[in-house]
């Protein structure tokens, strides 16, 4: 084998390209199969409430309706990624305790299935439910007082998670500290807005199994959920995804995939179901909402002594991910850096608002919204440069975490920064350290143009002692020579291009030319358990278990096996959980780091706000399909630009008022950075597949603060809360004195 | 999801109005249909048995000009009027508002006719139209005539047009002559899939020597239910230099005129009210300049 990788660091076409530029590529809502049925859905219609009676027979009467399923259909009424706490149907009857009980909008009450979807629709509004209205409470604040509503028992005060960080001696640290920043940072919902809305077919496969095709982040997760629910072994199950059209976290829990397994074994026939957007926005959880109040002290020379938090972030009405979102933003609340002293309180609130959850990035962005507004004002509270005070604080291969214990080896955020501030052209490194050239003039008169930095960490990989692995098995075929290499990974490619690589590094890892290789990918019925396309782990968890087996498999090819074929599954060092008292813990195996820099025009007058550029640095170990990096920075910074500036869900009183992508504004064309400028470095991680980080989640977390930060720079203005919407902007531009004139 | 059960597209008026007719308010006129088709999608509107396509009438999609006097048909394109070398010269403001409707796609496909008949008091060619003086020639009721466009719109959403029934055929807009200038700006991000947040438009005459506005038709929206002249505004304006006194002049009675509303996720009044101030000191001396020098060039259109 030469030394020089020959599949690895190549920006090769992804495999999937041509078949979804040209159309022909099936995503789940473009596969039928004959004799299927429709089902839809018909959602809560209030946000706390007791159902005492569900009336069916209208709905059941209409033309072409097959089937009304309901609570009392569900053999396991229950589920959910950690805590299963959501009724699969909200209803009497199923046996459930508490199943009885809508908790919000995106709760599920009953399925119509018929000949074709528009009976399906006609029949929808003819089932008839007899509503006792609850106590709601939509408020997280409200939800944790004493007397609010409780939304499941075992969680007083509704809070379903708390977490503290107890470290060093914070009160000696506040007496050392010479300069204190104090802020209440607020960010907002997101909905994910992936190109392709909740759509599957469930159908009984041809060895019996209830089948699922569907989009979703991790076929045997899935599969486990439904198996549950169904009150079958999991064998019985099989789930299959086709191509997915966008996922970035909301795909992570149950949509369609229990609801069409559920139907098609009781009717014995394929059901089919496609949301509409709408259906998508109100049916699928949501970026939480946090408030975070945070308090950090510094002495005058820079050094960070004392840091205080506290995250609240709004659960809505069931659990998804939100004790794992929280944990995260538990840990990156005091930023990347070696504070000796810290104090954190971390609190995950269950409200009737529709469900928080996995979200790209999960719970980073908002997180590190407040820390890096807090360095931020420290930096200026000081007069010193930003980039400079992050330097002298960064966490590095001997620091010590808030949680006491040091980052897994190799930490790089420092040359990841000053890599990011040399390259973005605004700053240089001087005798007396960096120092910022000042911001480019503005395009016009009413406008103001400001420079922002941020920086941030993000595991790879589950946290907190989740269990961790990876399954692939390669297959070498042929006889004198290798003449076809299979590999089967589960590893979902949810568009970020995982197919591709996995077939680079198969190919680099048994040596062969990249055309012999084939995968096999997310069927349960053909590959083994890899895990979620989630915490930016895939590249590094599949990528180290393609490597072990092609090795294996390798061995077993020069033993002369015909095929050879080798099955490996990767563990990566362990983890732990938080401590209760103190939060002390190993949390991650694996880290990835970044910095950002936003140039930022505002219209004082308007207050819109534009992304000039963005230069986004990232250390990813190695660049697997550099193209597939610079995509994977690009589409991330784009969707921050929505998160920090534009998109704005409305919900009130547990209701959304804007589910459609006419009235919830993503970014378009011309609302996107004029320049993004990916800065990809390459410092191995020892642990990670030819030294692979991962990546596709930190180009998101750092934006919002940095373009708060550069407002700053143009306004004088400290701006807390997101979306910098242009009302939120005019509004707080002229609390401060500056106005239109 | 079934939209429609047959569509038409009729070649002349007559067999439009006669398949309107024959259906008997169970069809719908489409111009375009990107406001329509999404109404019917949203459940807003009972899928209609019927659409009638009226953009294949040659009278409903002609570009013609008859002395000062340009006659547009409702079918004609957002696109083809952003591109019309002689709109963009003298009727600026409807260049300048087509070319902010929805993206490239929708300005190709959504028309003129079809953003009036929606009767949103924003509509972004409407805000235009209105400042601009338009006559409108319709068929409501069986009877051909002409209207002041001001006069199609009875509330949000509403037009004296029966949609199953009547058409909406042709606009006329007087060009602008020696000393005439118009112009529009909107409230909004770049490139709008949503409704705007709010939208002016001004048309000016300057007096012989070229200082005093001799007239003014301002149109802002939305600040009622329907398209409405801002007319103290103008009064503001009207017999005086449009210098910076007279724009604060403007500015104030437009604070004590004109009241926005909050729309529920779009903006609260009183960031419309700031925004009435913002697009009265961008559009008034835009529009004036324009009459001053006889040149203009619109902004903001398109892609940029």
């Amino acid at each position: 084998m030469e030394d020089r990788p020959a599949w690895i660091g190549r920006s090769l076409h992804r495999v999937d390209a041509v078949g979804k530029v040209t159309g022909k590529t099936p995503f789940p809502g473009d596969i039928d199969l004959e004799g299927q049925l429709w089902m839809k859905i018909r959602f809560s219609d209030r946000v706390h409430a007791r159902i005492k009676s569900i009336d069916t027979s209208r709905a059941e009467a209409y033309p072409g309706v097959i089937r009304v399923f309901t609570a009392r259909d569900v053999p396991v009424n229950e589920y959910g990624l950690g805590i299963p706490d959501q009724p699969v149907l909200c209803g009497p009857g199923s046996g459930k305790e508490g199943a009885d009980i809508v908790r919000c909008i995106a709760d599920q009450v009953a399925l119509v299935v018929a000949e074709t979807e528009e009976a399906a629709a006609a029949a929808l509004p003819l089932i008839e439910i007899e509503y006792e209205d609850l106590p709601a409470v939509c408020d997280v604040l409200a939800a944790m007082q004493d007397g609010a509503p409780q939304l499941h028992a075992g969680y007083p005060n509704n809070i379903l998670c708390h977490y503290q960080i107890r470290h060093g001696d914070i009160e000696a640290g506040w007496r050392q500290a010479e300069v204190v920043v104090e802020g209440e940072y607020r960010t907002g919902y997101q909905e994910h807005a992936y190109l392709q809305p909740e759509a599957g077919l469930g159908f009984i496969d041809e060895e019996g199994r209830v089948a699922v095709i569907v989009a979703g982040q991790w076929v045997h997760k899935d599969r486990e959920q439904v198996a549950h629910a169904l009150g079958l072994p999991e064998e019985q199950i099989r789930i299959i995804y086709p191509a997915i059209g966008g996922a970035f976290g909301g795909r992570e829990d149950m949509s369609v995939q229990i609801v069409l397994a559920l139907a098609a074994w009781k009717l014995q026939r394929p059901v089919k179901i496609i949301w509409s957007r709408e259906e998508s926005i109100i049916g699928h959880h949501k970026r939480h909402p946090t408030i975070i109040r945070a308090k950090w002290g510094a002495t005058r020379d820079g050094r960070v002594v004392a840091a205080e938090a506290t995250i609240i972030g709004d659960s809505g009405a069931y659990a998804y991910t939100t004790p794992k979102v929280m944990g995260n933003a538990h840990l990156m609340v005091c930023g990347p850096y070696a504070i000796p002293n810290a104090k954190v309180d971390t609190y995950g609130v269950y409200t009737n608002n529709i469900p928080s959850g996995a979200f790209r990035g999960f719970g980073g962005p908002q997180a590190c919204f407040a820390a890096e507004g807090q360095m931020n004002k420290l930096a200026d509270a000081l007069g010193m440069d930003p980039v400079e005070l992050r330097l002298r604080n960064v966490l590095r291969d001997d620091s010590i975490t808030v949680v006491g214990t040091p980052l897994p080896p190799n930490v790089t955020l420092d040359k990841v920064l000053a890599e990011g501030a040399a390259q973005s052209g605004y700053w240089n490194q001087g005798a007396d350290g960096w120092r910022r050239a000042p911001a480019p003039p503005p395009s016009g008169p009413n406008r103001r143009r400001g420079i922002g930095v941020a920086i941030g960490f993000k595991n790879v990989g589950f946290s907190f002692g989740a269990p961790e692995q990876n399954w692939a098995t390669v297959e070498i075929h042929g006889n004198a020579e290798i003449e076809r290499v299979v590999v089967r990974q589960a590893g979902a490619d949810v568009g970020q291009g995982a197919h591709t690589v996995f077939r680079q590094m198969a190919a680099e890892g048994v040596g062969v030319p990249i055309e012999l290789v084939e995968l096999v990918g997310h069927d349960t019925a053909a590959t083994g358990n890899s895990g979620s396309s989630s915490a930016s782990r895939m590249t590094f968890m599949a990528g180290n278990a393609i490597k072990g087996a092609a090795e294996l498999a390798l061995q077993k090819w020069r033993e002369e096996e015909r095929p050879a074929i080798a099955t490996y599954q990767y563990v990566p060092p362990k983890t732990t959980p938080y401590d209760r008292e103190t939060g002390r813990s190993n949390p991650n195996f694996a880290y990835g780091y970044m910095a950002q820099i936003a140039d930022v025009e505002v219209d004082v007058e308007t207050g819109h706000i534009t992304v000039m550029r963005v230069i986004s640095a990232h250390d990813v170990g190695k660049a697997i399909n550099p193209q597939l990096i610079v995509g994977q920075v690009e589409g991330a910074v784009v969707q921050a630009v929505g998160y920090a500036v534009m998109e704005n869900l409305i919900s009130q009183d547990g209701r959304i008022l804007n589910p459609y992508l006419s009235t919830y504004l993503i970014p378009t064309v011309l609302d996107i950075p004029h320049e993004v400028k990916p800065v990809i470095l390459e410092y191995a991680d020892p642990r990670g597949p030819w030294g692979a980080r991962g990546m596709a989640e930190m180009p998101f977390i750092t934006l919002a603060p940095a373009v708060a930060a550069a407002l700053h720079d143009a306004t004088g203005i400290w701006f807390d809360q997101i979306p910098l919407t242009p009302e939120r902007v005019v509004m707080t531009l002229r609390q401060h004195g500056i106005d239109a004139l | 999801m079934t939209l429609w059960t047959h569509y038409h597209t009729p070649s002349s008026l007559a067999e439009a109005h006669a398949l309107l007719q024959s259906y008997a308010g169970r069809a719908r006129v489409i111009a375009g249909g990107t406001d329509l088709l999404l109404d019917i999608r949203h459940g807003h509107l009972t899928p209609p048995e019927a659409l009638i396509d009226i953009t294949k009438i040659p009278e409903m999609c002609s570009l013609i000009q008859e002395g000062d006097d340009l006659v547009i048909g409702a079918g004609v394109t957002h696109t083809r009027i952003v591109t019309d070398a002689l709109i963009a010269a003298r009727a600026t403001c409807l260049v300048e508002s087509c070319g902010v409707v929805g993206g490239p796609q929708v300005r190709n496909v959504g028309t003129l006719g079809g953003n009036v008949a929606h009767a949103l008091p924003a509509g972004d060619g409407t805000t235009s139209l209105v400042a601009l003086d338009a006559w409108a020639d319709v068929i409501v009721r069986d009877e051909r005539r002409w209207l002041p466009i001001r006069e199609l719109f009875l509330g949000p959403g509403q037009s004296l047009l029966d949609p199953t029934r009547d058409l909406l055929v042709r606009f006329r807009i007087p060009l602008a002559q020696e000393r005439e200038g118009s112009a529009f700006k909107r409230i909004m991000r770049p490139q709008g899939v949503a409704l705007p947040i709010l939208g002016c438009a001004a048309w000016v005459r300057l007096d012989s020597s070229g200082e005093r506005c001799e007239d003014i038709r301002l149109c802002i929206g939305p600040v009622d239910r329907v398209p409405v002249r801002a007319e103290q505004v103008e009064a503001a304006v009207r017999g005086q230099p449009i210098d910076p006194a007279t724009v604060d002049a403007a500015v104030a009675a437009g604070r004590t005129s004109l009241s926005p509303r909050t729309s529920k996720y779009r903006a609260t009044a009183s960031y419309r009210q700031e925004m009435i101030d913002v697009l009265l000191r961008r559009v008034l001396p835009l529009a004036a300049e324009r009459a001053r020098t006889g040149q203009a060039v619109p902004e903001g259109v398109g892609m940029e």
